[in-house]
């Protein structure tokens, strides 16, 4: 615990350099301490700031406010009562102790905070006798200024204090002081922001909303982003409030586009022109109609000019230089598009998959996603994106034929490929032009062999060609089986595989006149050989097509599509996988992500070897959403479904014997995520815990998915899963049973993942409590949420006492019948194994 | 319209071939607001003779013209009226002039001298009028117009009016109504046939602009628009087939085997005609041959249209039929978004066009028949030697039901359509070809449509053997049906080999099995499927046994089949190899155990171990194929085929449907 005090706010702090670099167009001094003198104009007393004003201008409303909060703080400064703390050495410490604001306002929070972060037995007494001194005493402010200042202040402290302090000037102050930090560390806590700007009262969303007019300004993906989680998170209030609440105000004019970047660009904007042709999706009957049009002023333009159907790369740039000029008349009717193509490409996957939920069965759902996926292939490239992606990107291409219908009984979430282009910006790159999907010199040829030993730079040669099919005679050259006879002998000289040395033979052997034998016995060998050689594959079952899909390698899979696309062969091409979940309210899987990236950030940052794997939610609505999947997983309920095996012994067959280095890798893995997700089962009471939500990935980690059943929240028939978390023999087994070291050391990760996770419990906490505001999520159902959140955290106890209740938790949750009674009912229920 | 009315219009008429040419000039541009009396100046064209002809072609000359200025009016009227004294002069002055020279018509018509220009200006007239906002029965006539035009004369590379089609080339008109998805219903149909035929003009002597137009389209949308009209036709011709099979099946038991072939003649007034589609079919084989990214479209997923449920309404607003087809339902080409019918099932242009493939292919006696399901076969030779259509073809995530129609026949039960498992395409292009073969040994021996067969089995297994696809497929009912047509070959070698070369055929099949046996380790699914064509081979050792002696006695006598009998005995060495090898054993296994009746089981397990002994054969080139090319093999079956689709498009396109009054309605009202 002695460190602890040092840590307390530890997120790096080096990127809260006072430059409000990140703001360029608001001149907005970001830190009061700097000397700008405040304008001559006004001196407008805090009370201006008013939901009026900021109706008027929003940046005046930013200025006035920062205006407001330097001379508060000024004021302070100018007071200089006792010149107590040296600054250099403590000037972190009382940091956490002594927001005084928050104090006042909501204490209770604050006293935890207290008791826990009181290092050193540091005179308590003497902090609180200076906090009450405090109370009565303007100076207090100077402890928040500096706090402000210092470097430790970062974003998650600032959303702490704009929930929690009622000072007008504070909030108005963090809310310019958001301008300074890194976009990233900002986005994380977006959910939150949001959600204090609907729920909380004007003041704060007053301090919010200058810089989330800002960053809309900048971003398009910004913007939707906000656009969607304001929609979601204002679902909860009543119809009539909702309608005329702040956040769906925001909503409307983010959504009406008229936060355009300032200083209006060009129509000729690259921009505004390439959205075409998704906008032109949105009525499709409009579209064609409009298409033709042009095509038709370009036919006669051209007329008797086999220009105009020609696929020549410079015919295309031609064309599409008069089309281009052709859109730049009519720009003035696509103003508003900026924002269209992303939401239309949002509100097709969506459409789809509400069609897909009226079908009865898994196999016409699958062939009905295909087909309309392949519908969707003909507006693509397009503006658009996938906003679980890490990098900018344009869609290019959805592989219609490898999506697939997810598990589900009532609704249909299904999981979709999208090719990518990767991009600088994907607001200012212009978009991709389109090729035609059979546009490709296919590699098939490799693509199917049980890899014969080719190199990847073998592969990668082989690869090199495609670009080529831009030359125009490559283009033409037919494209046939009876060329890849032709071709096949170069590719499979390199391999020394004896099939196709046997191929080339039958090649050669053309030329040389001499008989060749083979023995039957040969071929039939080969024939068992080569099925038993291809790697596990699962079998394919109409009833759940996913199971194939997923447990394909992931790298196998893009390198798959990437030889069947005709994009394949650009170098920034990439594949990008994403679930789409139509009905489904993602709010809970949003904030069980938040809680789960936080823990694992605090984990490695305490450097403790849990491992969990978080993957990203997309909010569109209140039910609608996407979610990033985890590649190369497979459900335990598909893994023991195909393999008909027992956990242990499908990692033994996948992994190797239990004393190899790949078994024990595996193990390890599966031990460390084990203890992960035990520790965030039970810290967030994570329910609902059945084998068909709980994934095996390929290096052995399991990964918990399905967050619908946290908190207060539990699946409706009560009595079962009483246990802190799900661990069966079969978990058990897989750590060498519940004497074996690895088991030992599972209990004792956990032990360290928990004594880590409360030394930060705030900046969990913290993500719960702002998103409980205004929220009628089951998961906050009843008033004891948060407390009984705290409690799990135990702050009270030692380490040996905290040692004794990890062993009682997993005594009992591996006694507990009650998972396997879960199971059972599962697979009653829903035929989950 | 009164009678009064037409009585003035014939008199009219009379008078344009009458009157000095110096007067009618000055009265035809008011001529056009009346309507014409088509047959009558047609039958009145007919009767001239000789020497009045030349008197009455400057009038013709000048009428034509008018015609033609006519079409660039404001008044829709005019133009209708200039449209349909085009199609009578187009059809009159042929009709007189059967024998006459091209450039005759052409001088009677439009005058040497002016013929040039007064085309450009017929071309450019239409395709504006094609291609603008107007209204949509001018476009559905200017259509009519090009298709009676291009259907004048019997063989349309004699039509040399046509000349000034490919110089005026109205092929961007054209795509343009299949990009639209309003206008490709309406005229789609008339729009693909007219390109199938314009296609098809003078192809094999002359560079015709509309093949390598049509040969680089890659707009999706147009092709997409294309592959819709065609696959909307199939879909109906099948849909009306299931109709009427239904209808048929209650008291029909009794003549179930004669139903096929009697529903059509039965009908012959109806208009489920298979002749009527060989038009769209050459218009699918033509986009499937000259495009490579037609190939695309086949396999673009629309909804199942072939539903009861969706009931043909005729649309009031497009007056004229295409063709004598019943028009498809516009409902569903209009409305891109794909229904919301759970009910339906997804089905693209391969599907439905293998199920009409099926249906003609039941029955071949008829000649339009044998024509179309000599087309299916050899669309289907373009599509299995396409690398992009073979990997859809074999693409494991997209399966589907395909219910291919099977011949009712004595021996055999109709299968239960719910039974048919979601598959790879390619396997129902495989069951299409397996049914081919069983159903098709009969004396009138369709030995053409066979070798095609044949040829698209291996050219499918070369693919699968290139790209080691192991297909779960019942080889085993393809490896019985090939054994079954050696043995009908066998049965009937002197018939036969009066009209075929029946050791060419015999030698593609016995070359499939040494695909089966020298490459089956590349693409079998199962080890056991390997077992299993060694059981089959050795089951039915007598056919090839049989086999091998007739070859070996034709290749060893001298005649006109000594050499192809021979490259037979050559292929059969491996099968005999394997007989011989496997007899021995399996006698010997019987009498060792004393079983009479060896049970498949045991025999599968004396092959499995007496593989080490046997050597075989490596043999050249099993997995080369000859590609396909139209010329010069096929070129006469298209030249006939292009034949009769003219007259059958020439027949349909009657004046008639070109001087409705519904027309008249609508335009009178406008004007």
């Amino acid at each position: 615990m002695e460190d602890t005090e040092l840590e307390v706010s530890p997120t790096p702090s080096d990127q809260n350099s006072p430059s409000p670099s990140s703001s360029p167009s608001l001149s907005l001094p970001s830190t009061p301490s700097s000397s700008c003198a405040p304008p001559p104009a006004a001196t407008p007393p805090l009370g201006v700031i008013s939901e009026g004003v900021a109706e008027l201008s929003l940046f005046i409303d930013a200025e006035v406010a920062q205006r407001a909060c330097q001379e508060v703080l000024q004021k302070v400064k100018l007071q200089q009562v006792e010149g107590d703390v040296p600054s250099q050495h403590s000037g972190a410490k009382p940091v956490p102790n002594s927001p005084p604001v928050a104090l006042t306002a909501s204490g209770k929070p604050m006293k935890i905070r207290e008791q826990e972060d009181d290092p050193e037995g540091l005179a308590p007494g003497s902090v609180k006798s200076a906090r009450r001194r405090q109370r009565h005493n303007p100076s207090k402010q100077s402890w928040l200024l500096r706090l402000f200042e210092s470097k430790l202040f970062d974003v998650s402290m600032a959303i702490s204090y704009l929930h929690n302090s009622k000072e007008p000037g504070v909030q108005a102050y963090i809310g310019n002081r958001l301008f300074s930090f890194p976009h990233e560390e900002v986005d994380f806590y977006l959910p939150q922001l949001l959600n204090m700007y609907i729920h909380m009262d004007e003041d704060v969303g007053d301090a919010i909303k200058p810089y989330v007019v800002h960053r809309c300004r900048q971003s398009i993906s910004f913007s939707l982003m906000c656009a969607w989680l304001l929609g979601a998170y204002s679902s909860d209030m009543h119809i009539s409030t909702q309608r005329h609440s702040r956040g769906t105000k925001l909503r409307k004019l983010i959504l009406s586009d008229e936060l355009k970047p300032a200083g209006s660009r060009a129509h000729r904007d690259p921009l505004t022109f390439s959205l075409i042709p998704f906008y032109h999706g949105l009525s499709p009957s409009k579209r064609t109609h409009q298409r033709s049009k042009s095509d038709a002023t370009v036919s006669i333009s051209l007329s008797s000019n086999l220009k105009r159907t020609a696929s020549n790369p410079k015919v295309e740039s031609s064309q599409d230089e008069v089309t281009d000029s052709n859109s730049s008349l009519d720009s003035l009717e696509f103003e508003t598009v900026r924002l269209a193509p992303q939401r239309e490409f949002i509100k097709s996957l969506m459409g789809i998959g509400k069609r897909l939920a009226t079908l009865p069965t898994k196999e016409q759902k699958t062939q009905r996603l295909i087909s309309e996926l392949s519908l969707l292939n003909h507006k693509l490239p397009a503006r658009v994106w996938l906003p679980t992606a890490a990098f900018d990107h344009h869609v290019v291409r959805v592989p219609h034929t490898q999506a697939v219908v997810l598990n589900s009984k009532d609704k249909a979430p299904y999981l979709i490929y999208v090719e990518v282009l990767e991009c600088d910006n994907f607001e200012t790159s212009s978009v991709p032009i389109r090729i035609p999907e059979n546009r490709i010199r296919s590699t098939r040829s490799v693509e199917n062999l049980p890899d014969c030993g080719m190199t990847a730079e073998q592969r990668a040669g082989s690869f090199s060609m495609v670009p080529n099919y831009d030359n125009d005679d490559e283009a033409w050259s037919v494209d046939d089986i009876g060329e890849l006879q032709v071709e096949l002998p170069e590719v499979h000289t390199n391999s020394c595989d004896n099939i196709s040395q046997f191929s080339v033979d039958s090649i050669t052997s053309l030329e040389s006149k001499d008989p060749v034998f083979i023995a039957a016995g040969d071929i039939r060998r080969r024939l068992s050989e080569q099925l038993a050689q291809a790697p596990t594959t699962f079998k394919r079952d109409p009833e759940d097509p996913s199971a194939v899909a997923l447990k394909e390698p992931w790298e196998e899979k893009v390198r798959r599509i990437r030889e069947g696309s005709p994009y394949g062969h650009l170098p920034n091409w990439r594949l990008l996988s994403v679930i789409v979940k139509c009905g489904d309210d993602l709010r809970q899987e949003l904030l069980a992500f938040q809680v789960l990236q936080q823990l694992k950030s605090i984990w490695e940052q305490e450097r403790v070897p849990l491992w969990i794997k978080p993957y990203k939610i997309l909010v569109l609505s209140s039910d609608s959403g996407m979610i990033e999947p985890v590649v190369n997983a497979v459900s335990l309920h598909q893994v023991k479904k195909q393999s008909q095996l027992s956990l242990l012994d499908y990692l033994l067959q996948e992994h190797g014997a239990p004393t190899t280095e790949a078994f024990l890798s595996a193990q390890r893995n599966f031990v460390q995520s084990c203890a992960g997700y035990s520790l965030i089962c039970y810290l967030l009471q994570v329910k609902d815990r059945h084998n068909g939500n709980i994934l095996l990935d390929a290096e052995g980690h399991i990964i918990h998915i399905d967050f619908g059943f946290i908190l207060s929240s539990s699946p409706k028939n009560l009595g079962f899963e009483t246990s802190a978390f799900k661990l069966t023999t079969e978990f058990v087994d897989v750590m060498g049973g519940p004497e074996g070291d690895m088991f030992n050391y599972y209990k004792m990760l956990m032990l360290q993942g928990l004594i880590a996770a409360r030394k930060h419990m705030d900046r969990v906490l913290q993500i719960v409590e702002i998103m409980q505001q205004g929220s009628q999520l089951p998961c906050f159902h009843g008033s004891s949420t948060m407390r009984g959140l705290k409690e799990r955290f135990h702050m009270s106890l030692t380490e040996e006492q905290l040692q004794l209740l990890i062993d009682q938790l997993v005594d009992g949750s591996m006694r507990s019948l009650t998972t396997k009674l879960y199971d059972g009912f599962q697979y009653l229920t829903n035929g989950i194994m | 319209v009164s009678n009064k009315y037409l009585d003035c219009e014939t008199c009219f008429c009379s008078s344009i071939l009458s009157l000095p040419s110096v007067i009618l000039s000055k009265t035809l541009p008011s001529f056009f607001m009346l309507q014409v009396n088509l047959e009558y100046l047609e039958s009145k064209l007919e009767t001239v003779d000789g020497e009045e002809v030349q008197r009455i072609q400057d009038n013709i000359n000048s009428l034509f013209h008018h015609c033609v200025q006519a079409l660039g009016e404001e008044h829709q009227i005019k133009v209708v009226n200039a449209l349909q004294t085009l199609c009578a002069l187009f059809r009159g002055v042929h009709q007189k002039n059967k024998s006459a020279s091209g450039f005759d018509i052409i001088n009677m018509l439009m005058g040497f001298d002016k013929a040039e220009q007064r085309m450009k200006d017929l071309m450019e007239r239409l395709d504006s009028l094609l291609c603008g906002d107007g209204s949509e029965s001018l476009k559905s006539l200017c259509l009519k117009l090009l298709l009676c035009l291009v259907t004048v004369t019997d063989n349309i590379s004699q039509n040399t009016i046509l000349e000034y089609v490919m110089i005026n080339s109205i092929f961007e008109a054209i795509l343009q109504i299949l990009s639209d998805v309003s206008s490709r219903g309406q005229h789609g149909y008339d729009a693909v046939v007219l390109l199938a035929l314009l296609v098809n003009y003078r192809k094999y002597e002359s560079v015709n602009p509309y093949i390598v137009k049509l040969s680089i389209v890659d707009d999706e949308p147009t092709l997409d628009g294309m592959g819709m009209v065609v696959h909307q036709a199939l879909t109906e011709y099948n849909r009306q087939y299931k109709d009427k099979e239904e209808e048929n099946q209650g008291g029909f038991f009794s003549t179930l085997t004669s139903m096929v072939g009697s529903m059509f003649i039965a009908d012959a007034d109806e208009k489920l005609s298979v002749q009527t589609n060989e038009a769209i079919l050459l218009a699918l084989y033509e986009a499937v041959h000259l495009n490579r990214n037609f190939i695309t479209v086949l396999a673009q997923s629309h909804p199942e249209m072939d539903i009861a449920a969706t009931p043909m309404t005729p649309t009031p607003t497009t007056p004229t039929t295409p063709l004598g087809t019943t028009p498809p339902s516009l409902d569903m080409m209009n409305n891109p978004e794909l229904p919301l019918d759970p009910n339906l099932l997804t089905s693209n242009l391969l599907i439905t066009f293998l199920k009409y493939a099926s249906i003609v292919m039941q029955d071949t006696k008829d000649e339009h028949r044998l024509n179309s399901a000599r087309l299916c076969l050899i669309i289907l030779t373009c599509i299995a030697e396409d690398q992009y259509a073979d990997a859809f073809l074999h693409d494991d995530n997209m399966n589907f039901r395909v219910n291919l129609h099977k011949m009712p026949m004595r021996h055999r039960k109709k299968a239960v359509d719910k039974n048919i498992p979601s598959r790879p395409l390619v396997c129902a292009v495989l069951d299409l070809m397996v049914e081919f073969i069983v159903t098709h040994m009969m004396k009138d021996f369709p030995m053409d449509l066979y070798l095609r067969c044949v040829q698209i089995i291996h050219k499918l297994l070369c693919y699968q053997k290139k790209c080691r696809i192991r297909l779960h497929y019942t080889w085993r009912e393809l490896w019985s049906a090939l054994i079954n047509l050696l043995k009908f070959l066998l049965s009937n070698e002197t018939t036969l080999l009066a009209k075929h070369n029946i050791f060419h055929l015999a030698l593609l099949v016995v070359n499939l099995f040494n695909m089966f046996i020298t490459y089956g380790d590349t693409f079998l699914p199962t080890s056991n499927s390997y077992d299993e064509l060694y059981y089959e081979i050795v089951r039915m050792h007598q056919v090839f046994d049989n086999l091998y002696c007739m070859v070996l006695r034709v290749s060893t006598n001298t005649g006109q089949w000594k050499e192809a009998a021979s490259k037979v005995t050559h292929a059969l060495v491996n099968v005999r190899a394997i007989i011989n090898h496997f007899n021995p054993k399996i006698e010997s296994y019987a009498a060792v155990n004393h079983i009479s009746q060896l049970s498949e089981e045991q025999v599968l397990e004396v092959v499995r171990s007496n593989y080490d002994t046997l050597t075989l054969k490596l043999q050249d080139g099993l997995d080369q194929f000859e590609r396909y090319s139209e010329q010069p093999k096929e070129a006469a079956f298209f030249k006939e085929l292009v034949r009769s689709i003219s007259l059958n498009v020439r027949k349909n396109v009657s004046l008639n449907t070109l001087s409705q009054d519904v027309l008249l309605k609508e335009f009178s009202t406008i004007s």
